[in-house]
């Protein structure tokens, strides 16, 4: 049942690190300021840390499952499950992954399309988007992870950019610390589930590092600079942005990277929503590659050719995605979707197995 | 289809089996009838001496052989000595490794070696063969490709046994292996491989050899037929063995741990693995101090960069984003751009191709004449096209650094992949923009990725990343830290020599 993987596919330990960070930076860096600031307002930097450390718990459950599974997703469901409930869970997963992809690639459309070509149509770009995601995922897990470390990279230099509107800060916006309920807390920790969504893909990609174990401390780093990025951006955006106005804002980090000027250059958005492509395509590259790799090892049939059909689904999808509203609304979904299947699920799936495992070491 | 062109080679695999059968049958029959069929020949000479002590038939291209042993060192000596047997040649003519022999096959292969067949009986089996072969070469002449200011200036040259002896003298140790193999149907070109053994990794010696032996080609003109049959991806615009006209360069290689393919004919040596930084090295780095050396490599990342993506970004801010440019810098550009009635990528192309005519045509010609349609084609071309209102002055300025930029690159193989490149960043900032060129750049790395280098990633020391690597790479540190070989090469052996005599540092006064 378990193939292991040869040797010359593997990646070191430490590019864990790398993968888990630029899963979980997405599109939803560009945006989640607001959806966060709607609960939490001047305290959503709280919920921001205790998201991060929510994920930590949940790399540390993903890992304890792992190391002694030593294989991905699909086998443990099937372990855990049996053949067929363990199926369905596993589709479900699939389909997740896929609609997930579909979601990226939208709203990453969206953003090009409001604030850079107004005309653009979705579908030559997604196309040429989805063939270059077709040419890295073609070539291998190796080539994925490449992408994926060149992409945070390439994007580093980012993070001096958003150390320009603290000049225009007002430090008093923050207070007064921690003046919401535990109700709107939650609200905002639940919102807050999506930007983070990515690290559960561990559970795809474990076999595929050598030394795997060795990788747990990565994968925390990893999330720890996703949460560090978040809380930069959620802080700069609190004390640049009046409350108010950070409600009416729906990309405020775009609109923060407005104020940027060199005297040979303006409007930084536009640059940085270029750099915007080379940071959301590692996670397309990752996702649409979890989501063959899953139904391979599901159905066994050929990674190339579930690739394609993957590929065209989600042009096809992000095609009939047209306006604003269905793209919140798959949004909202997927987020909603992805805190049940990561934040909810993970912990039971953790309870179950070792449960299980318990009582089948006794046996 | 797929049938089709199986059939096809089939009937090629058939075609050239009969081709060597012939051959083969041709060999089987005598010498006699060997020598009646070169004879068809106009260089092959075959005469008869009766009036000499023992009478002797020899025969040889004319082609081949040097006259001047043939006078001197073979002739005077059939002429004055009585000879019983083939064998008493030996003692006779002042020439080394004398073949005695009846296989037709050696005969035949010596022959066009330029060896001098001697028989005393036409229809004899038996021959003597003496080595006679003419060696003209070009002078040891200066790198021309890698100039270099300080450091060792004598390039290869077009003689394999010329080359192996300039790496030879500059590794005289019993490590260095060269492995000969004849290649070509048609040039039977002899094709040597060097490497260090005990310090090249013997993956990648197999890699080569085996590439090379599985190689089947009926011209081997020159080595970079080679690099392209055996590269790793043969349809990617990158090389993937690096060419290199320089002995020390290649001593330097080899010491690394490197694999060099060397062929008779070329003055170019192939180097591999190769990733894709060692192409912005120049081996000059390695003559000046490391700061300077360090300075200089960055400078040239930056050219490569800007070399590619100046004209694209140009194209992408003029047609799309022009918000972009603050106002004072926009009045620049637009009285500079206010006569022309062309859209940006049309000015653009115009002037990439322009000074891609320029420098094919400065390449094809005479060096006198290249120097002056360079002139003639930057400075009055540049003008008049700027008077004529075709292309703008910014634009002249920015294509002009761009092709400058492109030839800081050490090596000319790559210089030119860095300047083809541009066109397809030219045509997606074009079509989208800033957004565009990200796009490009997304299918280039992706690319890069992908390609290895006899089976070693490409984008080495960033990706896969190994910060060991890195010290010779973007910069290069000082001699004393890199007492490790390159992780790269996968080494035999890595230590290259003990770090801490290097760093041993002396206290005050002592």
């Amino acid at each position: 049942m378990k193939t292991p993987i040869k040797e010359q596919f593997l990646v070191a330990p430490f590019l864990v690190f790398f993968l888990v960070h630029s899963t979980q930076l997405g599109v939803g860096v560009l945006s989640f300021q607001r959806d966060i600031a709607e609960f939490a307002g001047q305290d959503s930097w709280i919920t921001v840390i205790v998201s991060g450390i929510i994920v930590h718990v949940l790399i540390w459950m993903i890992y304890t499952i792992l190391n002694k599974e030593k294989s991905s997703l699909i086998v443990i469901h099937q372990n855990v499950f049996g053949k067929w409930l363990g199926g369905l869970i596993n589709i479900l997963f699939i389909l997740h992954f896929l609609v997930i992809s579909i979601v990226v690639l939208r709203t990453f459309i969206e953003v090009v399309q409001v604030w850079m070509f107004p005309s653009l149509r979705t579908l030559p770009l997604a196309l040429v988007y989805l063939c270059s995601v077709y040419y890295v995922v073609s070539s291998g897990f190796r080539t994925v992870t490449g992408v994926c470390f060149i992409g945070v990279i390439f994007s580093l230099f980012l993070i001096v950019t958003f150390l320009a509107p603290w000049e225009f800060s007002t430090l008093r916006n923050l207070l007064p610390v921690y003046d919401h309920s535990f109700k709107e807390m939650a609200n905002s920790i639940k919102e807050m589930t999506f930007p983070f969504i990515g690290f559960e893909f561990l559970l795809m990609y474990y076999p595929f590092i050598q030394k795997p174990k060795t990788s747990q401390k990565w994968a925390h780093y990893g999330n720890l600079a996703t949460m560090a990025i978040y809380l930069i951006l959620m802080l700069t955006a609190l004390v640049y942005f009046e409350q108010e106005h950070l409600l009416r804002t729906s990309w405020p980090t775009l609109t923060m990277w407005k104020i940027i000027n060199f005297s040979f250059l303006e409007r930084f958005e536009l640059i940085g929503i270029a750099f915007g492509a080379v940071v959301v395509f590692p996670k397309m590259c990752l996702v649409l590659w979890a989501a063959s790799r899953a139904t391979k090892e599901l159905f066994k049939v050929r990674q190339i050719k579930i690739l394609v059909f993957l590929l065209s689904i989600c042009l096809i999808g992000s095609c009939i995605l047209k306006d604003r509203d269905s793209i919140d609304l798959l949004q909202k979904f997927v987020s909603m979707v992805g805190f049940y299947l990561s934040i909810v699920y993970i912990p039971i799936l953790f309870l179950i197995y070792h449960l299980r495992f318990r009582m089948g070491g006794k046996r | 289809m797929k049938k089709w062109f199986r059939n096809k080679y089939n009937q090629q695999v058939q075609s050239s089996k009969k081709m060597s059968h012939t051959n083969y049958d041709q060999q089987d029959q005598s010498l006699f009838a060997l020598i009646n069929q070169f004879k068809q020949s106009g260089d092959f000479v075959h005469f008869y001496n009766p009036q000499s002590p023992q009478p002797f038939w020899i025969s040889y291209f004319s082609s081949l052989i040097d006259v001047e042993i043939l006078h001197r060192d073979i002739l005077p000596y059939l002429n004055t000595i009585k000879l019983s047997s083939l064998e008493e040649l030996r003692g006779a003519l002042p020439i080394e490794n004398i073949v005695i022999t009846s296989d037709l096959e050696i005969i035949q292969k010596e022959l066009f070696k330029g060896f001098v067949l001697i028989q005393f009986n036409e229809e004899d089996s038996a021959c003597a063969l003496v080595r006679g072969e003419i060696k003209k070469v070009r002078e040891l002449t200066i790198a021309e490709e890698e100039y270099s200011v300080v450091g060792p200036k004598e390039g290869f040259v077009e003689s394999l046994a010329t080359n192996l002896n300039l790496v030879r003298k500059r590794l005289p140790v019993s490590q260095l292996l060269v492995k000969k193999m004849e290649m070509g149907k048609l040039s039977k070109t002899e094709v040597a491989v060097l490497y260090l053994e005990g310090i090249a990794n013997e993956e990648n010696v197999n890699t080569v050899l085996q590439r090379l032996q599985k190689l089947e080609f009926d011209q081997i003109i020159d080595s970079s037929v080679i690099a392209e049959l055996i590269a790793d991806n043969g349809n990617s615009v990158f090389p993937q063995l690096m060419d290199t006209e320089r002995p020390d360069r290649v001593a330097g290689v080899l010491g690394e741990g490197k694999v060099v393919i060397l062929v008779d004919g070329s003055p170019h040596a192939l180097i591999g693995p190769i990733n894709v930084v060692n192409f912005f090295s120049a081996f000059e780095d390695y003559y000046m101090n490391w700061q300077m050396a360090s300075a200089f490599r960055v400078i040239r990342l930056f050219a490569v960069i800007f070399s590619v993506l100046v004209t694209p970004i140009y194209v992408a801010i003029v047609t799309y984003h022009y918000q972009l440019i603050p106002k004072d810098l926009m009045v620049t550009l637009v009285t500079s751009r206010r006569m022309v009635p062309l859209p940006p990528i049309l000015e653009a192309l115009v002037m990439e191709l322009t000074i891609e005519l320029l420098r094919e045509a400065g390449a094809r010609l005479p060096t006198k004449v290249g120097t002056t349609i360079g002139i003639v084609g930057g400075i009055v071309i540049g003008t008049a096209a700027v008077e004529a209102g075709v292309t703008s002055n910014i634009l002249l300025i920015i294509t002009a650094l761009a092709a400058l930029a492109a030839f800081t690159t050490p090596i000319y193989r790559m210089s030119s992949t860095i300047r083809l490149i541009r066109f397809p960043f030219l045509l997606f900032a074009q079509l989208w923009g800033l957004l565009g060129i990200a796009v490009a750049f997304i299918f280039l790395t992706t690319h890069l990725l992908r390609l290895t280098s006899l089976g070693r990633p490409y984008l080495e020391p960033i990706y896969p990343p190994r910060l060991g690597d890195l010290k010779d790479a973007f910069i290069r540190l000082p001699f004393s830290w890199q007492s490790k070989r390159p992780m790269f090469l996968q080494a035999e052996s890595q230590k290259r020599f003990v770090k801490k005599q290097a760093k041993e540092k002396r206290d005050i006064d002592e």
